[in-house]
């Protein structure tokens, strides 16, 4: 009995399985940042600038940490989504604009999922009539079947896959310590193409419905604020996992693509000219690499969409929830997925246009979400005493500030590309 | 005492200018404060703002207020800029857009808009809107929507939760919450629970019943439709529904029974106890609109040979467990009827009298397979309360009261409307 009772109070007051408890919001949320269109972009940008924008890795670190740190605050104080706190903040009319543009621009960024699940096993030879459908099944079936607990540990899993890069990247044999001077001292060239490159590379890894699922999450899963310091570790640990993530992907391309001047124009294309060029092997990986990823934000996607949703209308809503308790949540869950998956289903579907309608409408909503969010986050009516700091202010404004010129810069031209 | 014309959502009114008695502008409606009366929070003041500047009118002093106009029988120049206290209630800003929740904390729907009207001459808080026809109002699309929606033949209705029905509120709350709490449901009767009940969703339907008592459940269901009834009780736990059906009477039971699928309504006979369960199990081998469907089969028996003063004894025994008390049915010992005496000439009769003696004979008589149709004319022609149902052998098998065929004698606008969904 004395045993037993050491043992539990060994177990209880472990502060690793408490972290470990705790951990899966913040970690999802910034993996699922490293989505499709994020693969892609960080293989383009190695092609073609080689480790010339390495440095820029570090900017983002910073962002999606300062960023992704308020939602999750935001979602363990208050216990709501920020679906929720728009509605209730900013009344009906803010709230219909932010979810017409969230949807729109979710379902967009799905359908690149999908396209990015197809575009990967076509590479192992398997047809879109069968990869699709397939994994657009199992994206359904876990969450609707699964509990939050093995969902969030399912996704968690997945997570991990990203490791893969690291492995190509290592492989790569990439020489380190040209590496580690061109992120020191980076040779910042203000042309066309590099700023491009630049804007691109921020605009994918931080997009709204990281934000949305953070927040949604944390609140699903109920963190109280007693746990949040492990909240933030969370958030921290998936926002450095992300970048470490896409430094891999931009060193393989780097060290095998630039110098051999193969310019690739997407994720697939990369795994592609791997091939000749370094094996089978870290073509697989790579091919891999963009299946998870792409799989991992096919679910994020839809919950977040989901979630959203159904905060604003005030809908029942969680993982645990049966079709029964939350039909409204698990029917767009559903639904979304059917849309996504089935455009990808039809003959010539316009996707390249599809991706550049998807940057222009999440770089619209954005800047909204960024300030909104700031605005919540400083309210003391919602927040209390875990309102912003004076010194946290001047960093999140300052990120968001940026942000919010990177994000319309980018829309600039993404929409010039749409039209 | 101000003049208000009728029931006004406060989406109308918001923004909407308030003047003062010389027609100048005070400022622009804010909000509106209400004070914690019961079962509705009466209007306190109104809350202008002009510029930075707010002003509160108290509602005495307001002379108009519709969707046109809002005046109050002050002077602008007379007014003083405040605000409101910290615990006032501001329906615009505490109400509006909340969530709203049941008992069980269980997430509904958001409020879309807030309906004022009068109550007992006083403007209260009596509704708060759910609907999609709230939420287009509050997008300036109310009429636009509705006459696109008919394109559609579809009528945009006011889905409204009565204020009587949501718990007490504090300042600066974070949601609402449904109060079908089990004292106040219980008080309620159970036509106009089953109002509510039928106005709120499926989900919410099951999770209302769960916390009712059986007796009250069984109430409240008997006054919903039969397929809504259905729909409740198969989502109840097995236990919880049989306890109710064995509350309701064995006519009603059956027809509940008689919607749900075959081995979900088996399980549940076999769940009740043996005696009410071999009645319903009668009650469903009829077709359900003959006089073997609708009838039940709790009615008062007695034997020929009795007096009145021990019929009168052994009537005040059974009386609790029948629907009907008015007429005891004399059968011999075959269970055959031999006639019938009303509970007027059972009090009017000397106590030693023979019941055999006062007792009406022949008896009017419905068989079992008499289509409603009949059953209800009969009822009718014969001015009768209740009918009763024999066999080709004269064997008494039940009674179809009144109630149970009252819908087919009304004329069709005046029937009792079922609720459905």
């Amino acid at each position: 009995m004395k045993l037993f009772e050491r043992v539990k109070n060994t177990i209880v007051n472990n502060r690793f399985l408490v972290v470990l408890s705790v951990i899966g919001p913040g970690f999802i949320a910034g993996n699922a940042g490293n989505d499709a269109g994020g693969i892609a972009t960080y293989s383009i940008v190695g092609a073609r600038e080689g480790y010339g924008l390495l440095w820029a890795l570090i900017l983002i670190t910073f962002a999606l940490a300062v960023i992704q740190e308020m939602s999750s605050r935001m979602g363990v104080v208050t216990g709501k989504g920020f679906g929720d706190l728009v509605r209730e903040q900013f009344g009906i009319r803010v709230t219909l604009a932010i979810m017409a543009l969230f949807v729109f621009a979710n379902l967009t960024v799905l359908i690149a999922e999908f396209a990015g699940i197809a575009a990967s096993m076509e590479l192992f030879g398997v047809h879109k009539h069968i990869s699709v459908p397939i994994s657009a099944f199992v994206v359904w079936l876990v969450v609707v079947k699964g509990n939050f607990k093995q969902v969030e540990r399912f996704l968690i899993a997945i997570s991990l896959i990203y490791l893969t890069y690291v492995f190509s990247g290592i492989m790569s044999n990439p020489p380190w310590k040209e590496v580690a001077r061109q992120i020191m001292v980076p040779h910042i060239r203000l042309d066309k193409d590099y700023l491009l490159l630049f804007i691109t590379m921020v605009g994918t890894t931080i997009t709204p419905y990281m934000q949305f699922y953070l927040q949604s999450a944390v609140v699903d899963k109920g963190i109280r604020v007693e746990e949040y310091r492990y909240a933030k570790f969370d958030v921290y640990a998936g926002s450095f996992m992300t970048v470490f993530i896409a430094f891999f992907i931009v060193l393989s391309t780097g060290t095998i693509l630039h110098p051999a001047g193969v310019i690739v124009d997407s994720a697939e294309h990369a795994a592609q000219a791997l091939q000749p060029l370094a094996g089978d092997f870290a073509s697989h990986l790579f091919a891999v690499g963009l299946l998870n990823a792409s799989f991992l934000a096919a679910f994020v996607l839809p919950l977040a969409t989901a979630y959203g949703l159904s905060e604003a209308f005030g809908w029942e809503s969680g993982i645990n929830k049966t079709f029964r308790e939350a039909p409204q949540f698990l029917g767009f869950y559903t639904g979304f997925i059917v849309i996504g998956a089935g455009v990808i289903l039809l003959p010539n579907a316009p996707l390249i246009k599809i991706m550049y309608l998807s940057q222009t409408i999440n770089g619209m909503l954005l800047p909204v979400v960024l300030v909104i969010m700031l605005r919540l986050i400083n309210d003391a009516s919602i927040m209390g005493e875990y309102v912003n700091s004076k010194r946290m202010n001047v960093v999140a404004w300052f990120t968001v500030a940026v942000m919010i010129v990177l994000t319309v810069m980018l829309l600039v031209t993404s929409f010039v590309y749409t039209f | 005492m101000p003049f208000f014309a009728g029931d006004i959502f406060i989406s109308d009114v918001y923004k909407h200018p308030v003047l003062d008695q010389t027609g100048e502008e005070i400022g622009k409606l804010k909000d509106i404060t209400v004070g914690l009366g019961d079962p509705f929070p009466a209007v306190t003041t109104l809350v202008a703002v002009a510029g930075k500047q707010t002003f509160l009118i108290s509602w005495d002093q307001v002379n108009l207020f519709n969707k046109r106009v809002i005046s109050a029988n002050v002077l602008r120049k007379d007014l003083q800029s405040s605000d409101p206290a910290p615990a006032d209630i501001l329906i615009y800003r505490d109400l509006l857009d909340k969530q709203i929740v049941d008992i069980n904390g269980a997430k509904l729907v958001r409020v879309n808009d807030l309906r004022l009207g009068d109550v007992n001459g006083k403007m209260c808080l009596v509704a708060v809107d759910i609907g999609l026809r709230g939420f287009l109002r509050r997008l300036g699309l109310e009429v636009r929507g509705e006459s696109f929606l008919s394109l559609f033949r579809y009528r945009l209705p006011n889905t409204l939760i009565g204020w009587h029905y949501l718990q007490p509120v504090e300042p600066k709350l974070s949601r609402l919450t449904l109060t079908i709490s089990r004292q106040k449901a219980s008080k309620m009767h159970p036509a106009d629970l089953a109002e509510i009940i039928s106005e709120v969703s499926q989900k919410e339907r099951t999770v209302i019943f769960g916390t009712l008592d059986v007796e009250t459940a069984a109430e409240a269901l008997h006054e919903l439709e039969p397929s809504v009834q259905a729909d409740i009780i198969d989502d109840m736990s097995k236990e919880k529904a049989s306890d109710i059906l064995e509350q309701m009477p064995p006519d009603e039971a059956a027809d509940v029974l008689g919607d749900l699928p075959e081995n979900k309504a088996k399980e549940l006979i076999g769940l009740m106890e043996k005696e009410d369960a071999d009645e319903v199990q009668e009650l469903l081998e009829h077709e359900e609109d003959t006089a073997g469907g609708l009838m039940t089969t709790e009615f008062l028996a007695f034997p020929p040979d009795m007096t009145v003063e021990d019929a009168i004894r052994e009537l005040r025994l059974e009386a609790p467990d029948v629907e009907t008390v008015y007429y005891l049915y004399i059968l011999d010992d075959q269970e055959r009827l031999l006639g019938v005496v009303t509970l007027k000439d059972l009090i009017l009769a000397r106590p030693e009298t023979m019941i055999k003696d006062i007792m009406r004979s022949p008896v009017k008589t419905l068989s079992v397979e008499a289509e409603q149709n009949d059953v209800a004319e009969f009822i009718s022609k014969y001015n009768l309360l209740a009918a009763p149902v024999v066999d080709e052998n004269m064997v008494m098998r039940g009674i179809v009261t009144v109630d149970d065929v009252v819908d087919f004698l009304l004329p069709p606008a005046s029937r009792k409307r079922r609720r459905k969904m």
